[in-house]
């Protein structure tokens, strides 16, 4: 079944007096079958059957903008070269 | 006097020839020999070394037997002797024994061996030791050594041993002064000896002595020598450990050094906390290099160019990411964990604008928990039915696309979730009054405009929408689906899916996710629900709550819907055993605990006995003569109480049978009549099976009487049972078989006698088929 939002091309918020303006668009248009544009209108006119159609709109989950994010280094207070290497000499003991 | 003399001269002479011979020569050799006169037993075995066989192996014992008394006192003395009895071989003759001297040759071997080996260790120098220990060995590798392997092989070691001992001092001396080159090659020989040697200190402590000397000259040691350093000693463990893991931190191997300080360098040292401190620093380094490296993706993410495949490569690795990155640095996770979303978002738009639908399943199926998600849910049904939309796909394609697209639909939050996103609906409210996705006020927080009051134009029911789009998507998969078999398959699964959600719908009374059973399996979520069921089974003991928890089981537990699918699965099985008139099958299932188990649930106990009915009803129509089934039938009998069907049915098909095969004369009287017993045991008050005993027993007589009957004892024993067994409904129906004995009785009479009389007088002085008559026609009496 044809989305129609898509066949009336109007807005999920479209008003009654939107959806009807754009039934005779749309048969201006002849783009779609009129059995389609009046499937459409009576779609759209009918709430439970326009909450069907709004169904089909993907939702998107909640979601914060990616941003980047900022790390703070502490500073090495060691240096490799500084840790001494016998420290566990076993040959000048 | 004079014969006395030449006898005793001839005696003389024949016991001096007599001892000249080999074997007493041999035997007198071996006496001096057991007494210790070796020199003497030398002297008789050298005269017959060519004669006897056994000469030279003796000549050569007595040799090493000289020579092991010899050498304590005299080395040089007892060299020779063992050198003369490794020189005998040279002499051995063709008859000679050589297996005999062959393990006196490597006696006399092992002992010069041991001198040597003793020599050695008083050397003067380590290099004249060393000179002197390689030439044992090499005498050794040249020697006979028949019979005393071993020993030579422990005198080899103990040879490897001192040298390696030498080689380590070497080594460590070198070490000590610097010279890591000279000292590395000196702890390899000792590495190669002490692998020869028994003397694993030695080995162990060399290559960790090696590793340290490498390490020092800053050289790279392999980590698989791990395995072999931890056994050395602890000092020597220590100093490479400590040397090792640092020289991993110069190269930033740090994960390795880590693993190395966790594992051996446990203990307590200030010196070993710098190094541990020193990996923090280099983990928190390499975290934040990844950090930057998700930073300049973040980054990337809004050029337009940033191709999709780089969103999906940065969200699949985040979490592995994350795992990387909160031990080092946890502050940052919950940061990193943020980002998962939007890039979700962004890969869902790209698929959904793309039409990859495919793949929009997969991204909402990965991610954790999606079915908690109205929204997640609500994305995965439109996924479903945009794909089926487009069609050309698989039986298991199909599976997956209706369990979701139900379990999306039968969620009412799902759709409450919808009406979030519009402002069309502000001037209605809308009712869950009939929701598809539950029966009851389970919700708590619904959105101001939803409630549970009744229907009306401005009061909008959420059913209908759900059942609108349940019905669209019905239509859409037949419209989709044009070969009729896999129309059948989807069709059936569907209605299968949608009907197991709406009974638990139905029955459970709180705010869990109603998922499809072939869903709820897939992701491993039948838990609650199962939960769920078994609680309303407690309380109410509603047997259709079980039916209902069928789909959603889970193996092997213990719960009462798998203990009724186990009292169902009794039902398939029997039903199975009599299709496939297997009788093992049939007496396997049928048992006592089978029986209990189906009577604790009436909804199974009740049925059992139509079911079983219809199953042979099949059978029956298949073959109406096949007295294979009786004994089954007996069994299905025997296993249910409620019986009444089944026994109608057994002595029925039992008549029938008879009648057909009497009547065609394939089966006898006899037989007939046997079979009609349990038809009437089972059925006394069956006028059909009645009358037709009455009528067997008629032909049995008859046959009886003309000597055709082969069972007589077996039949009258079945006429006594049925005469002490007969029921109102048999009396009422036997006037034939009572006209019968009429008819005899008065033959009888006619000579104005009592039949008993008459058979006396007339079948012959109560001969055996006299007396047998008079005992049938007792007996058919007695039934009338």
């Amino acid at each position: 079944m044809n989305n129609p939002y898509v066949i009336l091309k109007v807005s999920q918020d479209a008003s009654k007096g939107d959806i009807m303006k754009a039934q005779m668009i749309s048969m201006k248009e002849r783009k779609y079958s009129l059995q389609e544009i009046q499937v459409a209108v009576r779609q759209l006119l009918d709430p439970a059957k326009r909450l069907a159609a709004d169904f089909m709109f993907p939702a998107k989950i909640k979601a914060k903008r990616p941003q980047k994010i900022s790390v703070e280094i502490p500073k090495e207070r060691i240096n490799v070269n500084d840790i001494d290497e016998n420290a566990f000499d076993s040959i000048n003991k | 006097m004079e014969i006395l003399i030449v006898f005793v001269a001839l005696g003389i002479l024949g016991f001096v020839f007599y001892e000249s011979l080999p074997n007493p020569k041999f035997k007198k050799a071996i006496r001096l020999f057991n007494d210790g006169k070796f020199a003497e037993a030398s002297e008789i075995l050298v005269s017959i070394f060519e004669k006897h066989p056994d000469a030279p192996a003796r000549l050569a014992e007595c040799k090493l037997k000289q020579g092991q008394h010899s050498k304590l006192l005299n080395e040089v003395e007892a060299l020779k002797y063992f050198n003369e009895a490794i020189e005998i071989k040279m002499r051995l003759s063709a008859k000679a024994s050589k297996s005999n001297y062959e393990l006196i040759e490597a006696l006399a071997y092992y002992e010069i061996a041991q001198l040597k080996f003793k020599n050695s260790l008083i050397s003067n120098s380590d290099e004249n030791k060393i000179k002197e220990l390689k030439d044992s060995l090499k005498f050794i590798d040249q020697a006979t050594k028949t019979g005393i392997n071993i020993e030579f092989n422990i005198l080899s070691k103990s040879h490897f041993s001192e040298l390696a001992g030498i080689y380590f001092e070497y080594g460590f001396k070198s070490e000590k002064n610097k010279k890591y080159e000279t000292a590395i090659d000196q702890y390899s020989r000792t590495i190669e000896f002490a692998s020869k040697s028994a003397e694993s200190n030695v080995f162990y402590d060399s290559i960790t002595r090696k590793g340290i000397s490498k390490l020092k000259n800053n050289e790279h040691v392999e980590l698989g020598i791990l395995d072999e350093v931890v056994h050395a000693k602890d000092e020597y463990k220590k100093d490479f450990l400590f040397r090792l893991s640092k020289t991993l931190l110069k190269n930033n191997e740090y994960l390795d050094a880590e693993k190395i300080i966790i594992k051996h360098l446990n203990f307590s040292s200030p010196d070993v906390e710098k190094l541990k401190e020193l990996i923090k620093a280099k983990k928190i380094n390499d975290a934040a290099k990844k950090v930057d490296d998700i930073n300049y993706q973040v980054d990337q993410l809004y050029e337009k160019s940033f191709p999709i495949t780089e969103v999906k490569s940065l969200y699949e690795k985040l979490d592995l990411r994350i795992d990387e990155i909160k031990l080092v640095i946890p502050a940052i996770t919950e940061k990193l964990v943020q980002l998962k979303p939007g890039l979700f978002n962004r890969l869902l738009a790209y698929y959904f604008d793309n039409e990859q639908y495919e793949k929009s399943i997969s991204l909402i199926q990965e991610y954790p928990l999606f079915y908690e998600s109205p929204e997640l849910l609500k994305n995965l049904g439109i996924s479903c039915y945009r794909l089926t939309a487009q069609g050309g796909l698989t039986e298991r394609n199909y599976k997956q696309i209706i369990s979701c697209w139900l379990t999306a639909l039968f969620c009412d939050k799902v759709i409450l979730k919808s009406m979030e996103e519009t402002s069309w609906d502000d001037e209605y409210t809308f009712t869950l009054i009939d929701a598809i996705g539950s029966r009851y006020k389970q919700y708590s927080n619904l959105p101001p405009n939803v409630n549970y009051s009744s229907i009306s134009d401005s009061n909008i029911s959420i059913g209908a929408t759900q059942n609108e789009l349940l019905q669209q998507f019905e239509l859409l998969l037949h419209q989709q689906i044009s070969k009729e078999s896999l129309l059948k398959t989807v069709i059936d699964f569907y209605e299968n899916e949608r009907d197991a959600i709406k009974k638990i719908v139905t029955i459970i009374n709180k705010d869990i996710l109603f998922a499809s059973p072939y869903f709820a399996n897939q992701f491993g979520i039948n838990v609650p629900v199962i939960k769920e069921l078994e609680a309303d089974y407690k309380e109410y003991s509603n047997e259709e709550v079980l039916e209902a928890g069928l789909a959603y089981l889970i193996e092997n537990s213990s719960s009462h819907i798998y203990k009724y699918a186990s009292a169902k699965e009794v039902l398939t099985k029997v039903q199975k055993a009599i299709e496939n008139e297997n009788m093992r099958d049939l007496e396997a299932v049928i048992t006592n605990s089978n029986k209990s188990l189906i009577e604790e649930y009436d909804s199974i106990n009740s049925v059992f006995e139509d079911l079983v009915y219809n199953s042979f009803a099949l059978k029956i129509e298949e073959d109406d003569e096949n007295e294979d089934l009786i004994p089954m039938m007996e069994e299905c009998i025997r296993f249910t109480d409620n019986k009444a069907k089944l026994k109608f049915q057994y002595s029925s098909y039992i008549a029938d049978l008879c009648i057909s095969k009497v009547n065609s004369d394939v089966m006898s009287n006899f037989k007939a009549l046997s079979l009609m017993k349990k038809a009437y045991i089972n059925s006394p008050g069956n006028v059909r099976i009645c009358k037709n005993v009455s009528t067997l027993i008629r032909y049995n007589l008859t046959d009886f009487l003309n000597d055709k009957c082969t069972n007589e004892k077996e039949m009258l024993a079945i006429i006594d049972f049925i005469g002490k067994n007969r029921s109102k409904t048999f009396i009422a129906n036997s006037d034939e078989l009572k006209r019968e004995l009429k008819t005899i009785d008065d033959a009888l009479k006619k000579n104005g006698s009592s039949n008993e009389i008459i058979l006396k007088k007339h079948f012959m002085d109560l001969s055996q088929k006299g007396v047998k008559i008079v005992t049938m026609i007792k007996t058919l009496n007695q039934l009338i």
